[in-house]
């Protein structure tokens, strides 16, 4: 299919502003479906071309850049359709709780302005007023989110150094206007705070790009050889280029950032930001650090391996004191980016697979978590644990894709977390045992140990979780709680399914990742 | 053969009844939430049903079994690992299934009369069929992976039923409202317990997840028979000193999952589930998960020392933990005052038993003895204990309360429970010669007594030792349960206008059943353990290669060879005495009363504190909550206040914020407007520049 790529990453954001002006001109419901339709149509795009295996799409740019390009690789594939099948669904969902939202937000403004005058205008009027309000803000929504998800996938297929910049920088722009424009709390604070966090890592990393580009004479992809780069810029670029990325994966050390981010953005966005957008980091770290700058990894693999462990424990331990359901789910987020770099420090084929594969998994389980909570602002009007408790009776529906979702992100089979979970551990243990002939690396079976005791700490906090929200007594304030709406339950049973199928059937991503990685490992 | 063209697999024919014995009930699982759309009833029979054919299919595979044959099928599964997904039907495993399944369809028709009315009554039998599926993927899974799938749903199955109410009302609690133990409350919701559960199992769990990436990244597959074919990966493993290590982590597993020392905790609070969950998961079926396990890896392991491999000592850990198990949860149950924990202490302390039994089998020369008697107890235990649950399901519907001291007196009005409880519970004191119980616990003494090995002794001596303890206990259930005069609470009850009666038929017939069993077979039970025993020489022979020194003899003496090989002599005195000391000092204190247990109890300090220690779980339990609960939290909040509300978020975040502000300032303090000073730093900036240039 010619141009498949191309209309997958570019139709979203030309038609943005049709997205707009639907919304405006026939209502968030028009511009629901009209987002869903293109971008399920984007999402069948990629599917279809995925299917056939490696794909590329060559166009001419600058002189000085080099070519503009897509590549759908075996480690491009789960990244891209985990993006787009995401943001599909996510579509369908964001309808009832947007509204939702612009109607608080109008209450706010209303009240804001008539706080004198007692709010006597009448409900006719009123009625008028708020649906031309809603109409307005859903059509920006809407186009902000199409740019949003074609940024993304841009990012994991470009082909370019300067091309992978740009659609880094393009993802975060619109994710800055939607948590500014619909965040919870002090918005504007907050988008700032994502806005300058993220912007300064994206500057880091385009250091390094300009340091590797410049001495290899090209920016793209295909270019880079580590050998023609000198020893010592090869490993500033390195350096910056990993810690770019892991701002954006929210690292320990670098992750404040994303409880207040993921905490306040509009819940939708949340569960594109948490499990689609800060994976991309770990992307970037295969792409950029594994496949083209192979012997500076290994001198790191050890380092970004114990980061990965501390960022696994911290982030559980922190997400066992949270009281608000976003703010947990965050952190969680956190430990499950720490994961990630464990696999990706793990140096072993089954490690490897292991930390993309988790990021498929944790794509799902956690985007079903965030449209829990998302559900829980819509029908509760709370977040906090401590005012929620015994909804399972309440909202069945939600309450299963939970516990799935939960499942998933502790990695209990059948769920898919289990698949990624067990073979990033035996990766991480296998370089252990192969490193030291005579008795293994015991730094590696220290960290592997510790590896395996942080996923207790996960299986504790989410089980924790459901407790709080779940089970126990109901209280006396939600007695009126009911299931939320088929756009809400809907995607979340889709999203349910699909990663008990893939927890049992892996080979669906496996497929694709485990070529790739024995290319990359040479083995 | 059969080709089977759609999937491009072959399936032996007799493997489609393997495949069968999971599927079904998974598929059960499915269809029941529909089947809920239209009628709750129906779900019930829905469930029973396929119990029933999953049960059915295991019993086809028996006759293939007791040739020792194997079945043996494998599809692909994760093909890019090269990671095939099978079912392995030895007679270990056919055996396993029988029980499990058949026990499972009488705990159904059990669940239909206890759960009658409960309108979660859905979810109930989605998760009974879930566990149901997931348990007999355990037992015939051919490879660790697939295992681990069955291991963690049973878990997960366990964990939801635990907390199958989750409503948390105070009379679905466990333990004593208000006691303390070491400053923490005794006394647990069953939201709190599933979660206990599953955290403490998945510590286990970890432990055996460790243990099958070791023997992967060796060995490079995880079928139980590809390893056993080639065991280069030993050599390899043993080279490095990881294989003994790699063997007692796949334990770990067990120990977990089996409610063994040190993680035996959850086991106790796993009783809020509701009784029939507690008689299927948490007595007759999933916590024998770890015995399978090490019924299923001890041969392999065994086989591996007598090539030359050292793997003594997994043998010695699986013993040890056995015993300090049997022991430790026996004294337990001496002093509990709730009929399902004193039945969860007993349920450890005898799976502990049957650990000792397979850790004693491979420290002797006779693999076979232990490994039979280990095995044999598992199925005796099986039945008895699950009646003995069922039966105190029926006591808890009729008496409303968890308390034994709720209860009293009740023989008259509740004969056949009385009378099934009476059965069961002689099987599980071992009462001679006629219960399953007395032949399987006979068996173990006598594989610990004659092993050989340096520990043989010691091991007897805590077995023969809890048997005594065993059966106090048990006489003190029966005593306090059935004899005596009625409790107030029952006397309250019948005031206000309650019949304290039989339970109903759907009820009593399936307890009724297993208790005749444990006579029944008890009866012929020599003949029986013969029986396992042969089968057993016969299938670690051909499979395993692990030869018999002495082969039984079964042939012209008849009856007095039988009894000189099978029966020995110092083990049955122990087990008869340990009856009687048993049965007397429980008639003495709680069938007969003629001396008070609570005066006894505090006539002398000594006897106070035993029993304190004792009651107060051994503080077990409390300092589990400390050391793993209570400071985690305590450490993480810290960490919280004084690292990421401050250092980070303070720190990193306001921090470069607020330095931004102030850097603003000063440079803001630059901008003052005046064009003079304006014009002194242009000049001072083209003289820096010009020097520059120049210099």
């Amino acid at each position: 299919m010619e141009y498949a790529l191309l209309q997958a990453v570019f139709l979203p954001l030309l038609l943005a502003p049709v997205a707009y002006i639907i919304g405006r001109k026939a209502g968030p419901n028009a511009a629901t479906w009209f987002t869903f339709g293109l971008l399920l149509y984007c999402t069948f795009l990629i599917i279809s071309v995925a299917l056939e295996g490696n794909y590329a799409e060559r166009y001419p740019w600058t002189h000085l850049f080099g070519e503009f390009g897509f590549l759908l690789d075996g480690l491009a594939i789960p990244f891209a359709v985990i993006i787009y099948v995401l943001s599909t669904v996510l579509a369908l969902y964001s309808k009832p709780y947007m509204i939702h939202k612009f109607k608080e937000m109008y209450e706010e403004h209303v009240h804001g302005h008539a706080a004198g005058s007692h709010g006597m205008q009448t409900a006719l009027v009123e009625s008028g007023e708020m649906s031309r309000y809603v109409n307005n803000q859903s059509g920006v929504y809407f186009a902000l989110f199409l740019a949003f998800a074609m940024g993304m996938l841009g990012t994991v297929l470009a082909t370019n150094l300067i091309e992978f910049y740009i659609f880094f920088e393009i993802m975060l722009i619109p994710g800055f206007f939607l948590v500014a424009f619909w965040g919870d709390g002090p918005r504007r604070r907050i988008s700032l705070m994502f806005l300058f966090w993220t912007h300064v890592g994206a500057v880091i990393l385009l250091l390094g790009f300009l340091t590797i580009g410049l001495s290899v004479g090209s920016f793209d992809f295909a270019a880079i050889q580590e050998s023609r780069i000198p020893q010592d810029v090869v490993m500033f670029a390195a350096v910056a280029i990993i810690i770019g990325l892991a701002v954006k994966m929210a690292a320990f050390m670098f992750h404040i950032w994303l409880p207040y981010v993921h905490g306040a953005a509009p819940t939708p966005i949340s569960a594109l930001l948490s499990p689609a957008m800060i994976g991309i980091g770990a992307y970037g770290v295969f792409r950029l650090i594994i496949e083209f700058l192979p012997n500076v990894y290994s001198d790191f693999a050890i380092w970004l391996h114990i980061w990965g462990l501390c960022t696994m424990i911290y982030g559980g331990a922190m997400a066992l004191m949270q009281d608000d359901v976003k703010r947990l789910l965050a952190y969680s987020s956190v430990s499950q980016m720490g994961y990630l770099l464990f696999g990706i420090g793990s140096n072993s084929l089954l490690g490897f697979t292991g930390a993309e594969f988790m990021y498929v998994t944790h794509g799902l389980g956690k985007a079903l978590l965030f449209m829990t909570a998302g559900i829980l602002i819509v029908q509760c009007g709370t977040k906090s644990m401590a005012k929620l408790g015994g909804l399972g009776g309440k909202m069945p529906i939600t309450a299963v894709c939970a516990v799935i979702g939960a499942l998933t992100i502790a990695g209990v089979p059948p769920t898919s977390g289990f698949m990624g979970e067990w073979t990033l551990f035996a990766g991480a243990l296998d370089t252990a045992i192969k490193e030291n002939a005579a008795t293994g690396s015991i730094l590696r079976y220290v960290t592997f140990g510790l590896g395996l005791v942080a996923t207790v700490i996960t299986l504790s906090y989410m089980l924790w979780m459901l407790k709080r929200v779940f089970f126990g007594k109901l209280p006396e304030h939600l007695s009126h709680v009911r299931e939320a709406s088929w756009y809400m339950t809907a995607p979340m049973m889709v999203i349910a399914g699909f990663t008990i199928v893939v927890g049992i059937y892996p080979d669906i991503f496996f497929e694709q990742i485990i070529p790739y990685m024995k290319g990359v490992l040479g083995a | 053969m059969v080709e089977s063209g759609v999937l491009g697999f072959t399936i032996e024919a007799g493997a489609i009844n393997a495949w069968l014995v999971w599927i079904l009930p998974f598929v059960a699982a499915l269809i029941v939430p529909a089947v809920g759309r239209v009628s709750h009833r129906a779900t019930g029979w829905v469930a029973v049903g396929f119990a029933l054919a999953s049960a059915l299919s295991a019993a086809t595979m028996f006759s293939g079994a007791l040739e020792a044959r194997e079945i043996h099928d494998q599809v692909n599964w994760i093909s890019t690992i090269g990671i095939k997904a099978g079912v392995l039907a030895d007679p270990l495993a056919v055996i396993m299934a029988n029980v499990v399944g058949w026990i499972s369809f009488l705990i159904m028709v059990y669940s239909t009369g206890y759960m009658k009315g409960d309108k979660d009554i859905v979810r109930f039998w989605f998760w009974m069929m879930f566990f149901v599926g997931s348990m007999q993927l355990i037992v015939l899974s051919d490879n660790l992976l697939m295992m681990f799938f069955g291991w963690e749903g049973v878990g997960l199955a366990s964990y939801a039923l635990i907390g199958f109410w989750y409503r948390d009302k105070k009379k679905d609690y466990v333990g004593v409202h208000g006691r303390t133990v070491l400053g923490l409350a005794d006394y647990y919701s069953p939201t709190h317990s599933g979660m206990k559960a599953f955290i403490m199992t998945k510590v286990g769990d970890i432990m055996m997840l460790a243990g099958m990436f070791l023997i992967f990244s060796f060995a490079g597959t995880f079928g139980f028979r590809e390893l056993l074919h080639d065991t280069a990966w030993a050599s390899a493993m043993q080279a490095q000193g990881l294989l003994v290590p790699a063997a007692v982590l796949l334990f770990g597993g067990a120990i977990g999952k089996s409610a063994q020392f040190p993680l035996n905790e959850w086991l106790l609070e796993a009783m809020t589930g509701p009784t029939a969950v507690s008689a299927l998961i948490h007595a007759a079926t999933m916590v024998k998960a770890g015995v399978f396990l090490v019924a299923r890896l001890g041969p392999l392991f065994f086989a591996l020392g007598a090539a030359g491999f050292m793997v003594d000592q997994f043998f010695e850990v699986v013993a040890w933990v056995g015993a300090i198990t049997a022991l430790l949860l026996a004294t337990q149950g001496m002093v509990n005052p709730e009929i399902k924990k004193v039945l969860a202490y007993s349920t450890g302390s005898q799976i502990g038993y049957m650990m000792m039994a397979l850790g004693v089998a491979g420290l002797s020369h006779q693999f076979v003895d232990g490994y039979t008697a280990g095995f044999f107890h598992l199925t005796s235990h099986a039945m008895f204990k699950a009646s003995l649950f069922m039966a105190a399901g029926s006591l808890l519907h009729t008496v409303g309360s968890r308390f034994m001291t709720d209860m009293g007196g009740l023989r008259k009005h509740m004969k056949k429970t009385y009378v099934f409880m009476w059965i069961a519970g002689l099987g599980l004191m071992g009462a001679p010669f006629i219960t399953t119980g007395f032949w399987s616990k006979d068996a173990i003494f006598a594989a610990a007594f004659e092993s050989g090995s340096t520990w043989g002794l010691p091991l007897f001596g805590i077995a023969v030792l809890t048997a005594v303890i065993t059966t106090f206990y048990t006489t003190r259930m029966i005593g306090m349960v059935f004899f005596g005069d009625k409790s107030k609470h029952v006397e309250h009850m019948e005031k206000e206008g309650h019949h304290i009666h039989e339970a109903s038929l759907s009820m009593w017939v399936p307890y009724g059943i297993l208790a005749v069993l444990t006579i029944g077979i008890g009866v012929i039970g020599l003949g029986t353990e013969q029986g396992i025993h042969e089968l057993f020489t016969e299938y670690l022979a051909s499979t395993f290669h692990i030869e018999s020194e002495h082969e039984v003899v079964k042939t012209d003496a008849g009856e007095s060879v039988f009894a000189l090989e099978g029966v020995n002599p110092v083990a049955l005195m122990a087990s008869l005495a340990a009856f009687g000391i048993g049965i007397s000092l429980g008639y003495v204190f709680y069938i007969g009363r003629f001396v008070d247990p609570a005066r006894f109890v505090n006539s002398n300090i000594f006897f106070y504190a035993i029993h304190k220690v004792i009651l107060n779980r051994w503080y077990l339990n409390a300092m589990v909550y400390w050391c793993f609960v209570v400071a985690p939290l305590w450490l993480a909040r810290g960490i919280w206040r004084y690292f990421e509300r401050t250092a980070i978020d303070l720190g990193m975040s306001t921090g470069v914020e607020k330095a931004v502000g102030w850097g603003a300032k000063v440079v803001q303090g630059t901008q003052t407007g005046v064009a003079q000073s304006y014009l002194y730093v242009f000049g001072a900036g083209i003289l820096f520049v010009v020097l520059f240039l120049f210099i």
